[in-house]
C-alpha cells in the first residue's frame, strides 16, 4: 500500500510540473505581449497627440489672418449697419474655407456684434461672451486657445481667438474668434471598442472620448470645492460632473469600478497647457490577444501531450501495482503455506513426534499431547523412551532406534505408550528420517497410530460371532418347531389353504385342497388355476386375487369351486397378501371355508322368514278389516242409537239425554281408538287405493304427527303387485320412524318413481346421519329389517349415510309387466 | 218427499240411518242394499233421488257403484257414506263422480243437511275434503309443478294463505302454532320464489288451489 501511494505522489508531481512549465510559458508570452501592447499605446497617443493638435490649433493663424482684415477692423471702429455688412461677408467666408463651426466678432466689452451664423437660431450676436478667458486672454493682446462646451450654441467646440487693434494699434478694439467643432475631432479619433481615449482639461474632466457615455465625467474624484469651480467656469455647462470611478495604480494601470484593469498612457496636448490626451487599453483584451492564438495552436497540442502523459502514468501505474499485488501473493501464499503446514502438524488428528539423533523429543503434535496427557513443555527435550513401557523402551534402544538412524526409516513397529494417567495404550509407529547435507539421518518424523480401540473392537467382535452362532442355533430349532406346527394345522384344519405368487402360480396347498384337487401339493407347484379349474372359475379367482395384490389388503370373497363328486360348493375366502424384501405384495394366500351347507340353511331361513311375514301382514289386514269395518261400524250403529236417544229424551228427560250423549262420547273415543288400532296395523288406503294414496296419505299423516316437513313425490306408478306395494310401505314407514326417532332432521323428502319396469323408492333426510361403518350395531334402526323385507320382494336396499350429512335410503326393486296403469 | 236408496253391508248400520232419515219426515228410503251389485239392481228398479252409498262393500266396493251409476243415471246424486275419514278417499270419490262425502260417525248430525244439499244439486263435502280435492286437483293438473317439492302441511298451509286467512286462523284450523305458521311462510316464499303475500295469494291461485 505505501508503495502505492509513492507512485501516486510521483504521477502527481508529474501533472504538478508539467502544469508549471506550461502556466510559465502561457505568463512569459503574456508579459511580452503586454511590453509590445505598451509601446503600441505609446506610438497611437503620440499619434493622437499629432493629430488632436492639427486639429484643435488649425485655426490659431487663421484668427490672426481674420484680426487684420480691414473689413473687421472697420465694423469695430465705426459700428453701425454699413461696416457690419462687409464684415459679416468676411466672417461667412472664413466660416466657409476653414470648415469651421462659426466665426464672430465682439466689441470691447465682449458683445457679438457680427457672427456667421447670424441668420441662425441659435446666433451669437447680441450675446456677450466677456466671461470666456478666450476674450480675456485677447483683450489683454494674447491670442487664445480654448476648449469649451457653447453657451448658447450647447455644441463643443475649440475656440481660437486673436484681438484686432485700431488704427492706433495701442489697445484691442474687439475680439475674432473662430470656433471649430469637436464632434468632427471626435469622429476622426475612430477607435476599437478595446482602446479607451480621453482628452481630460487639468482637473480631469473628459471634454473628448471615443465612449460618448463618459464626457463630461471626472476622469479621478474630485473634492466639492473642485467640482464647484467646474461649474463657476461654465466651461462644461450645467453639469452634473461624476466621477468615473476609475482608480490609478502604479502610475501605469488603471482599475475601473467593477475591477478591470486598464493599461494607461498619456501625454500633454500642446496649446492647451495641463490637458491630457489619456489611451486605457484592457489587459483582457491584451492578454486575449497573446492567448487566443498560443491556445488556437498549442492547445491541442499541450491537451494531447497531457492526455499522453495521463495516460501513460497511468499504465504505469497500473503494471506496477499488478507487480505489487503478485508479490503479495506470493508472500502471503508462502505464509499460508507455512502456517498449513504448522497448523498440520500440530493438528492433524495423529499422533507426530521428531526426535534428534540422541533420541530427545523436539517436537510433538497437539494430538500426540492430547492422547498421552502430557504438557508440551513437560515433554520436549525428554527422551522418547521416557514415555514407553518398560518392555517397549528396552525394544527400542537396542533394537528399533540403532536400526532407525541406520536405515533412515521404519513401519508398523508396536509400542506401547504410557500416558500420563498411568494408562497404556497400543500404537504402531513409522516414521522416516531427514538427514543433513552429508546424507547422515539428524531427526526423524514419526506417525503413531492408536490401536487400543482397533484391538479392543476384533475382541469384541469374536465374541459377537461366537453369541451368533448361539443364537442361529437356537432359531434354526424354533423355526424347525413352528414348521412343524404350521404343517399340522394345513395337514388337519378343514379348511382349503392355499398360496400363490404375485403371477398366479401355486407354491403350496394344504391336505385339504389336495383331497378337492385329487392332486399333491408337489404336483400343482407352478400351475394356475387356468391349468386346475374351468375357464369361468379360474377367471373369478384370479380377479378376487389381483384385487388383494392391488389394493394390499385383506379381502372377504364367496367363491364357487367345483368337487371331484361333480358339485359346486361355495366358499367363503379370506385372501391376504404376502409382501417381499421390497415391500410389494409378491404373493396372496388364501384361507377358504366350505359355505355350502350355512347357505342352504339361510336360504330355507329365507323363505321362513318371507312366509313368516307375508302371513303377518295378511294376518294384519284381516285383523285390521275385522276392527274398523266391523266393530267399528257396530260402533257407528250404537252411535246413531245413542244421538237418537239423547234427542228423544231430550224434552222428557234432560238428564237422560246427557246420559245418552256421554255415550255418544265414548263410542267417539272407541271409532277413534279403533281406527288408528287399524291403521297401525294396515293402512286400508294401501289395500283399498293403493301404493302412492297410501304413502300420500301416510306422509301427510307424519308430517301432522312429528312437525317434520315431509314431502312426497312421485311419477306415474303403473300396477304393482301388493307384496311390493307393502314392501315399499313398510319399508318407508320404517325409515321415517326412524327419522322422527333418531335423525334430529328438519325436513324428509320421499320419492317413488319408476324407470324400466323397476320401481324405486328413495327417503332421504337433513338429520345427523350416521356411520355407514357401525350398521351392524345399529340394528335398532330397523335397517337390517327393510333390508330383509327388500330382500324377500328380490329388490336391494342401500343406505347412505354419513354423520352431519342426513341419511338416504333407496329400495330398487324390479317388478314383472302387468297391463293396467294408475296414478 | 225425497227418494232415497241405502246401500251398506251391515243391516244394524242401515237401520241407524233409515231411523235418522225417516225422523226427519220429508225423506223417505225406498229401497235398501247390503252389496254394489244390488245397489245397482235397486236403483234401476226403484229409481230413487238419491243414493247413500258405503264404499267398503263385498263385490265391487262403492267407488265402483258411483262410477256405474255414473254411466247408466248420470243425473243421480250419490252421497258416499263411510268409516273413512282419510282426504284420499274423498278424493276418489269425488272424481269417481260422487256429489257428496260424509262420514258414519258424523251422520246423525250431517246426513238429513247432506241429502237435502245434493238433492238440491249442490255438492256436499267436508272442509277438509275440499281442501283435499283442491290440492290434488292443483298437483294433478300438470305432469310438473312447482308444488311438487311442497309437503301437505307446506300445500294446505299455502292454500289457506291464498284464500287470505291469517296466521291465527290456519294455525288454529291445523292446531300448530302461529310461530310454526309463520315458520311455513317464510319457507313458502324461499321455495316458490316469490316476494310477499300478494304474489303468494296469486300463485295460488294461478295454480288451482282455491276452487275444486
Amino acid at each position: 500500500m505505501r508503495l502505492r501511494l509513492i507512485l501516486l505522489v510521483l504521477s502527481l508531481l508529474t501533472f504538478l510540473s508539467t502544469s508549471i512549465g506550461g502556466y510559465l510559458y502561457y505568463h512569459n508570452l503574456k508579459e511580452s505581449a503586454l511590453l509590445e501592447a505598451e509601446q503600441q499605446a505609446e506610438i497611437r497617443v503620440e499619434m493622437l497627440r499629432i493629430n488632436l493638435n492639427a486639429q484643435i490649433s488649425a485655426n490659431i493663424r487663421p484668427a490672426r489672418v481674420l484680426a487684420g482684415i480691414p473689413e473687421i477692423v472697420a465694423a469695430l471702429s465705426s459700428p453701425a449697419a454699413a461696416s457690419l455688412d462687409p464684415a459679416n461677408q468676411v466672417l461667412d467666408h472664413f466660416q466657409r474655407n476653414l470648415n469651421a463651426d462659426v466665426c464672430y466678432l465682439m466689441d470691447r466689452t465682449g458683445l457679438t456684434i457680427a457672427s456667421s451664423n447670424r441668420n441662425a437660431m441659435d446666433s451669437f450676436v447680441g450675446h456677450n461672451f466677456d466671461f470666456r478667458p478666450y476674450f480675456t486672454k485677447a483683450i489683454q493682446h494674447t491670442p487664445a486657445t480654448y476648449l469649451a462646451l457653447g453657451t448658447t450654441s450647447g455644441v463643443r467646440g475649440a475656440y481660437s481667438s486673436c484681438p484686432v487693434y485700431g488704427a492706433d494699434r495701442a489697445a484691442p478694439i474687439g475680439v475674432v474668434v473662430i470656433k471649430a467643432s469637436i464632434e468632427e475631432v471626435e469622429e476622426e479619433l475612430g477607435l476599437g471598442p478595446e482602446d479607451i481615449i480621453l482628452v481630460t482639461n487639468p482637473l480631469g474632466v473628459i471634454f473628448i472620448s471615443n465612449r460618448a457615455q463618459w464626457r463630461y465625467q471626472l476622469l479621478w474624484d474630485l473634492s466639492q470645492e473642485e467640482i464647484e469651480s467646474i461649474g463657476r467656469s461654465r466651461q462644461f455647462g450645467e453639469g452634473p460632473w461624476r466621477w468615473t470611478g476609475l482608480k490609478l495604480r502604479d502610475d501605469r494601470y488603471v482599475l475601473d469600478q467593477i475591477g478591470r484593469r486598464y493599461l494607461m498612457n498619456r501625454t500633454q496636448v500642446e496649446n492647451y497647457p495641463g490637458w491630457n490626451i489619456i489611451h486605457l487599453r484592457s489587459l483582457d483584451a491584451i492578454a486575449k490577444v497573446v492567448s487566443e492564438p498560443l491556445i488556437r495552436i498549442t492547445g491541442p497540442v499541450v491537451f494531447t501531450a497531457s492526455i499522453l502523459i495521463g495516460f501513460s502514468v497511468f499504465f504505469l501505474y497500473q503494471k506496477a501495482s499488478q507487480e505489487i499485488v503478485k508479490r503479495k501473493e506470493i508472500q502471503k501464499a508462502l505464509g499460508e503455506s507455512e502456517g498449513r503446514y504448522r497448523s498440520l502438524y500440530n493438528h492433524t488428528p495423529a499422533m507426530l513426534h521428531s526426535i534428534d539423533s540422541d533420541g530427545r523429543l523436539i517436537s510433538v503434535s497437539d494430538f500426540w499431547l492430547q492422547a498421552l496427557g502430557y504438557r508440551r513443555e513437560d515433554v520436549i527435550g525428554r527422551q522418547l523412551t521416557d514415555f514407553l513401557t518398560e518392555s517397549s523402551r528396552l525394544f527400542a534402544e537396542r533394537s528399533v532406534i540403532p536400526e532407525f538412524f541406520r536405515t533412515g526409516a521404519c513401519q508398523d513397529i508396536p509400542y506401547q505408550f504410557r500416558k500420563a494417567s498411568g494408562e497404556v495404550i497400543d500404537v504402531l509407529l513409522s516414521a522416516v528420517a531427514e538427514r543433513d547435507d552429508a546424507g547422515r539421518p539428524v531427526r526423524s518424523l514419526a506417525v503413531s497410530i492408536d490401536v487400543t480401540e482397533r484391538n479392543r473392537a476384533e475382541r469384541a467382535l469374536q465374541l459377537a460371532q461366537e453369541e451368533l452362532s448361539r443364537y442361529t442355533r437356537g432359531l434354526e430349532k424354533q423355526v424347525q418347531e413352528r414348521t412343524r406346527e404350521i404343517t399340522s394345522i394345513l395337514r388337519y384344519t378343514p379348511d382349503v389353504v392355499s398360496i400363490k405368487d404375485r403371477d398366479g402360480h401355486y407354491t403350496l396347498i394344504n391336505t385339504c385342497f389336495e383331497a378337492i384337487l385329487e392332486r399333491s401339493n408337489d404336483e400343482v407347484q407352478g400351475l394356475t388355476d387356468e391349468d386346475l379349474f374351468p375357464p369361468e372359475v379360474a377367471r373369478k379367482f384370479r380377479e378376487n386375487d389381483l384385487k388383494v395384490l392391488r389394493e394390499r389388503r385383506s379381502f372377504q370373497f364367496e367363491e364357487q369351486m367345483p368337487h371331484p363328486d361333480g358339485t359346486t360348493h361355495d366358499y367363503l375366502s379370506v385372501k391376504f397378501p404376502f409382501y417381499g424384501a421390497d415391500g410389494d405384495a409378491s404373493g396372496v394366500c388364501e384361507i377358504s371355508t366350505d359355505i355350502t351347507d350355512v347357505i342352504k340353511a339361510q336360504k330355507q331361513l329365507r323363505r321362513l322368514s318371507a312366509s313368516i311375514m307375508a302371513g303377518q301382514e295378511k294376518e294384519r289386514a284381516a285383523i285390521a278389516r275385522e276392527l274398523h269395518d266391523e266393530l267399528g261400524q257396530v260402533l257407528t250403529a250404537l252411535r246413531m242409537d245413542s244421538v237418537w236417544i239423547s234427542r228423544r229424551l231430550e224434552a222428557a228427560d234432560p238428564a237422560a239425554a246427557e246420559r245418552a250423549r256421554d255415550m255418544c262420547r265414548l263410542i267417539d273415543k272407541n271409532i277413534e281408538d279403533v281406527r288408528g288400532m287399524a291403521i297401525r296395523l294396515r293402512p286400508g288406503v294401501l289395500d283399498d287405493l293403493g301404493l302412492v294414496d297410501a304413502l300420500e296419505w301416510f306422509t301427510a299423516d307424519f308430517e301432522k304427527r312429528t312437525n317434520i316437513t315431509c314431502v312426497f313425490e312421485h311419477s306415474r306408478i303403473p300396477v304393482i303387485s301388493e307384496s311390493i306395494a307393502t314392501a315399499a310401505y313398510r319399508i318407508a314407514q320404517e325409515a321415517l320412524t326412524n327419522v322422527a326417532r333418531h335423525a334430529r332432521a328438519s325436513r324428509a323428502e320421499v320419492e317413488l318413481v319408476t324407470h324400466d319396469r323397476q320401481l324405486q323408492l328413495t327417503v332421504v333426510d337433513d338429520g345427523d346421519g350416521f356411520e355407514t361403518e357401525n350398521l351392524s350395531e345399529s340394528e335398532g334402526l330397523g335397517v337390517a329389517g327393510m333390508k330383509e323385507r327388500a330382500n324377500l320382494v328380490g329388490g336391494d336396499l342401500e343406505v347412505r349415510a354419513a354423520p352431519g350429512e342426513g341419511t338416504r335410503i333407496r329400495l330398487r326393486v324390479s317388478f314383472p309387466d302387468e297391463p293396467g296403469e294408475m296414478t | 218427499m225425497i227418494r232415497i236408496l241405502l246401500a251398506d253391508d251391515h243391516s244394524i248400520v242401515r237401520d241407524g240411518l233409515r231411523r235418522i232419515v225417516e225422523e226427519e219426515g220429508a225423506m223417505e228410503v225406498v229401497a235398501e242394499a247390503s252389496d254394489g251389485k244390488e245397489a245397482i239392481q235397486k236403483v234401476a228398479a226403484t229409481r230413487p233421488d238419491v243414493a247413500v252409498v258405503d264404499i267398503s262393500m263385498p263385490g265391487f266396493d262403492g267407488l265402483e257403484v258411483v262410477s256405474r251409476l255414473k254411466d247408466s243415471h248420470p243425473n243421480l246424486p250419490v252421497l258416499i257414506l263411510t268409516m273413512h275419514e282419510e282426504a284420499q278417499y274423498v278424493v276418489r270419490a269425488i272424481e269417481a263422480g260422487a256429489m257428496g262425502y260424509l262420514t258414519k260417525q258424523s251422520a246423525p248430525e250431517q246426513l238429513v243437511t247432506a241429502i237435502r244439499r245434493i238433492y238440491e244439486g249442490h255438492r256436499y263435502i267436508t272442509d277438509e275434503a275440499t281442501e283435499a280435492l283442491a290440492l290434488r286437483i292443483a298437483k294433478g293438473a300438470r305432469a310438473k309443478t312447482p308444488l311438487d317439492s311442497l309437503s301437505m302441511r307446506e300445500l294446505q298451509v299455502l292454500r289457506r294463505l291464498g284464500m287470505g286467512h291469517t296466521n291465527r286462523e290456519i294455525a288454529s284450523a291445523y292446531n300448530i302454532s302461529i310461530k310454526t305458521v309463520d315458520t311455513y311462510r317464510a319457507r313458502l316464499l324461499k321455495k316458490l320464489d316469490l316476494r310477499n303475500n300478494a304474489e303468494l295469494i296469486r300463485f295460488a291461485i294461478q295454480n288451482n288451489l282455491i276452487a275444486p
